[in-house]
Formats: C-alpha cells, sequence, structure tokens
C-alpha cells in the first residue's frame, strides 16, 4: 500500500511536484505515467525518503519509508539501474545491500538465479549490459521479498526480451498480492503492463482510473454519414453494434468501416461518409498531458 | 547496528580502490626502506664527524606523511564513490537511517584505518631498526621500542584522523576530485601558506596545521607550540568539524 498525500517538492523556483495525491493498493500494476519532467521520479524518491518533501506525506504500508526498520523487507525499489558502483562484482553489490539489512548470502544467490544473473555473479558491475543492470536492479529491489515494489522506467534501454520479461515479472507480483508502482512515459508499454494508472502532468494529478475505463474512454469508432440515419441504426444495432449521433453524424462502435459499407449496402442505406477513426491509448495520454508538456519541440509530429 | 556495520565492512573490502591504496602504502614502505638502506649505507663509508650531520635513517620519514595522504583518500574514496556512481541513493533507500549508516561508516573506516596505520607505522619502525641494526644515533631513529612508541602511537592517530577527515570531506563535497583537493590543500599547500604570515602567527598558525600534530602529541620536536593536550584537542577539533559538517550535509540535503 502506497498513500501520497499532498505531496509537494519544490527546488528553489520551480514545483516539481505540486499537491499531488493518490494511492496504490495490493494486488494490481499500477502506472505511473506522464512526460518527461512531469515530476514522476521526484515523487518516487520521496516516497523511498530520498528527497524530503517541501510539504505533504508519502507513506508505505501506513509509515514513512524512514521509519521503516530493514526497509528492503517491506519495499523494493528499481530507481535507476546505473546507480550502482561499477567495481563490484554483481554478487559483492548485492551481498553490501542484503547485509545491511540482515538478509543472507544464500537468498543473494537464489535471487541472481530469479533473474538470470547467477552466469555473470561474479563479474564486475561496471562490465555488464544495460539489460544485465536492470536485471541486478530488479534483483536487488526483490532481495527482501517486499510486500510493495516501485520500478522507475524499468524497461528503459532493454531489448524486446527484457521487456516482455519484466513486464511478465511485475504482474507476476501483482497476482501474488503485492503493491506494484511502475512509472513510465510510454503509455503503449503501460497499456500492456498496468492495470490502472495515475497520469501526471506538471506535478499535479491529472487522471486516476483504472486501464479499462481509459480504454473505454477512448475507444476507436467509425464516423458515419447518412441521409437515413435512423435506417441506418437499427441496422447496425441489429448487428450488435453500439451507436452515438454527434453533429448530425452517427459513430459506431464495435463494427468496422467494411462491416458497416456491406450492411448499408445490403441494406439499400445510403452512405456519404465513412471514416474510421483511431484514438490510440497513446493519442489519449497526448492528449491529457499536452497541457502539461515541459519540453516541447516547435512543430510536434503527431 | 551489526548488519550495517557488515554491510560497510563488505562496501570497504569489495572495491578495487582499497586494494590500490593498500598497494600503494606498500611501495611508500618500500621505497622508505630503500631510502633508509641507501643512507646507512653511505653513513657506513662516511668520515665520524660527517657521520654526526645525518639525519635517522626511519623509512617512517616517507611512510607517515603517504600513509596520512593514503588513508585520506581511503576515506574520502568510501563515500565518495557512493555519490559518483549514484550508489548513494541504492545505498541509502536500503538503509534509510542516515545517522546510522555514516556511523556504521564512519567506525568501519576509522577501524579499517586504524589497522592499517598501525601496520605501517609498525613495520616502518621494526625495518628501520633492522636496517640501522646496533648502529649509535643519529643515524638510528629510536634507542628503544619504548623510546619510539609514542611517537608512533601519534603517528597513528593522525593517520585515522586523516581518513576520517577525508570521508568528512567526502560527506560534505560529494566528489572524489573536490575532496583529495580539500585534503591537498589541507596537507601540502595551507602550511606551506602559513610561513608567509607575519610572526608570530606564522608559527602560530603552523602549529595547528594536519602534518605537525602528531610530533606535538608525542613530544617528539624541540620547542613545539603546542602542548601534547593541545595537540590532541586540535587534532579533535579537526575530526569534529569534518565529521560534523559531514554529518550536517548528508542529513540536510536531498540525497
Amino acid at each position: 500500500m502506497i498513500e501520497v498525500r499532498q505531496l509537494t517538492k519544490r527546488y528553489r523556483a520551480t514545483r516539481a511536484v505540486d499537491g499531488l495525491s493518490f494511492e496504490v493498493k495490493p494486488g494490481y500494476v499500477a502506472g505511473f505515467l506522464g512526460p518527461n519532467g512531469a515530476g514522476k521520479s521526484t515523487t518516487m524518491r520521496a516516497i523511498l525518503g530520498l528527497d524530503r518533501p517541501t510539504s505533504g506525506e508519502a507513506l508505505v504500508d501506513g509509515r514513512r519509508y524512514a521509519d521503516l526498520r530493514r526497509p528492503m523487507h517491506h519495499v523494493g525499489a528499481l530507481i535507476d539501474a546505473g546507480a550502482v558502483h561499477g567495481g563490484r562484482s554483481a554478487y559483492d553489490h548485492l551481498r553490501v545491500l542484503a547485509r545491511s539489512n540482515g538478509i543472507k548470502d544464500t537468498r543473494v544467490v537464489a535471487t541472481l538465479e530469479q533473474v538470470g544473473l547467477a552466469g555473470v555473479a561474479k563479474r564486475r558491475v561496471g562490465s555488464l549490459s544495460l539489460g544485465m543492470k536492470q536485471r541486478l536492479g530488479v534483483a536487488a529491489a526483490l532481495l527482501g521479498d517486499p510486500g510493495v515494489l516501485l520500478f522507475d522506467e524499468p524497461v528503459n534501454g532493454l531489448d524486446p526480451e527484457g521487456i516482455r520479461w519484466i513486464r511478465h515479472l511485475m504482474r507476476g507480483l501483482a497476482r501474488e498480492g503485492r503493491t506494484v508502482l511502475v512509472s513510465s512515459h510510454l503509455m503503449s508499454e503501460m497499456a500492456l503492463t498496468a492495470d490502472r494508472v495515475i497520469v501526471i502532468g506538471r506535478g499535479r494529478l491529472i487522471l486516476e482510473s483504472s486501464m479499462q475505463d481509459l480504454q473505454e474512454k477512448f475507444r476507436t469508432d467509425v464516423l458515419v454519414r447518412s441521409p437515413t440515419p435512423d435506417a441506418l441504426v437499427s441496422v447496425l444495432t441489429a448487428a450488435g453494434a453500439s451507436t452515438r449521433s454527434e453533429d448530425g453524424a452517427l459513430l459506431v462502435q464495435g463494427l468496422d468501416a467494411p462491416e458497416i459499407a456491406d450492411l448499408a449496402a445490403l441494406n439499400g442505406i445510403r452512405v456519404h461518409e465513412l471514416t474510421p477513426r483511431s484514438a490510440s491509448l497513446e493519442d489519449a495520454y497526448l492528449e491529457l498531458t499536452e497541457e502539461s508538456v515541459e519540453y516541447r519541440t516547435k512543430e510536434t509530429a503527431r | 547496528m551489526t548488519d550495517l556495520l557488515n554491510s560497510e565492512w563488505l562496501k570497504l573490502r569489495s572495491v578495487r580502490s582499497t586494494t590500490y591504496i593498500l598497494l600503494a602504502i606498500t611501495a611508500a614502505l618500500l621505497g622508505g626502506v630503500l631510502v633508509s638502506f641507501l643512507m646507512t649505507a653511505d653513513w657506513d663509508t662516511s668520515p665520524p664527524d660527517l657521520q654526526q650531520k645525518f639525519g635517522s635513517a626511519d623509512p617512517g620519514m616517507l611512510v607517515v606523511p603517504f600513509t596520512q595522504f593514503c588513508l585520506g583518500v581511503l576515506g574520502a574514496m568510501a563515500i565518495t564513490s557512493e555519490y559518483g556512481t549514484g550508489m548513494i541513493r541504492t545505498a541509502l533507500v536500503s538503509v534509510p537511517q542516515r545517522k546510522a549508516f555514516l556511523v556504521a561508516k564512519t567506525l568501519v573506516v576509522a577501524g579499517a584505518s586504524l589497522a592499517i596505520a598501525l601496520m605501517a607505522t609498525l613495520l616502518a619502525y621494526q625495518a628501520g631498526e633492522w636496517i640501522t641494526g646496533d648502529r649509535p644515533r643519529p643515524i638510528s631513529a629510536y634507542d628503544s621500542f619504548a623510546d619510539a612508541l609514542p611517537g608512533l602511537l601519534a603517528n597513528t592517530a593522525s593517520m585515522v584522523l586523516l581518513a576520517l577527515v577525508g570521508m568528512g570531506l567526502g560527506f560534505l563535497l560529494r566528489s572524489t576530485a573536490g575532496a583529495l583537493v580539500s585534503l591537498c590543500a589541507l596537507l601540502f599547500v595551507l602550511p606551506t601558506l602559513t610561513l608567509v604570515l607575519p610572526e608570530p602567527w606564522n608559527e602560530r598558525a603552523y602549529s595547528v596545521m594536519l602534518p605537525v600534530l602528531a610530533p606535538q602529541l608525542s613530544g617528539d620536536i624541540t620547542n613545539p607550540l603546542l602542548s601534547p593536550l593541545g595537540a590532541a584537542l586540535t587534532m579533535v577539533a579537526y575530526l569534529i568539524a569534518a565529521v560534523g559538517a559531514g554529518t550536517i550535509a548528508l542529513l540536510r540535503r536531498d540525497a
């Protein structure tokens, strides 16, 4: 369980996070979305006690992170796969973290095997590929078998196989009843991983909803214009589509354009326009965060 | 706390920089031995009136300042390597109690540098005794171990102090380069600069410089400005200033 309440973090003049509140409960993957500079990392750093909030609070299992004894047993975090000493071996790196929380070396070995790094355990971290470092970061997060997991941009720099692995892992962890919060600036990635999304922009909450609701809201439809809309509606409804009218046109969901055209032709209904409209989640996301994009190129190619 | 000490000890052991620092101290030891050996060989072939003008063939002359600096580097890098690589974030996420984190690191740095410093001073002393054998003063630095002991302990204390000053600077500055430049300034630049001050401030300022605290602590120099107690208090002041500043930086600033 993660609770963020009225969290504000100011760095001199800029408000990185501005009165942000949300909750993440156990049992599902929560996607934490926002454009670059929206305050995702700052929020995660505040949850982990790395940054002191200007005001408000962030609680894990009802307590401030800094008050947790042996926090690795409660919270596992992958904040930055590069945030390790490159000179240590992968095994020693994990042992350093494990010892600080009273975790046995046997658990370190088991975790290395779990993430598939047993073969490179003796290699220096600096010599590992980005994908391997990411796995090492995941191993560190899993060491204490925690009930709460935070992943900050875990798929950055991973190859497709690695992305699939981490996606599978996060879903598995949530299914085991853990609380999983994963940040990303890619809606397409979250669409495949997250059950709920928390979208922020400029440090403020834009939307908190289930992925299903979000998809429902921005589903694809077909815009149809016909001189006899009522006849068309009854035909399409009979075929299982849902329709609503807007500006003298019909918006049809549940059938695609060729199917609608065929049905209209079969029933002798004239159609003047037939436009498939796709509002992908990516579009929905861009629409949601448009106001809050921190760094914008002059002409956004959309 | 045992867990934290275990973790910090493993941290120190599992990086190559620690090995390199130990190698550097060993090299200084060998260099000191070589110089002592050559001095003694020279002394043996010199006429008696010249023999009186020799300095002591004590490897410690080279080993002590070098080890002071090396342990300063060890202490600084114990923390700046974490800031430099970002490991500090991973470390503070696993140990959010920053005071405990600092105490554990301080104890491990102090313990490790104490062991290294004792080893270096004792080896330097013993090597000097072997080389000079039963030759008289001044080529032999000490008459007996009892005679040497205060100096050896004072040198050891100054080395541990340097390690902790280095660590404090590391916590404060968060950068290896910054901490090492500051160490060099404290050890090598400032002592020279104090000498351009007008009388009597030049001597007064010089007397509280890090490199001259150990001989004043053991009473091994003639006409010291500081009593052994004064030197001890000055060392404690350095310790409090450096570690205190580091503590404030760690507790107040975001990681």
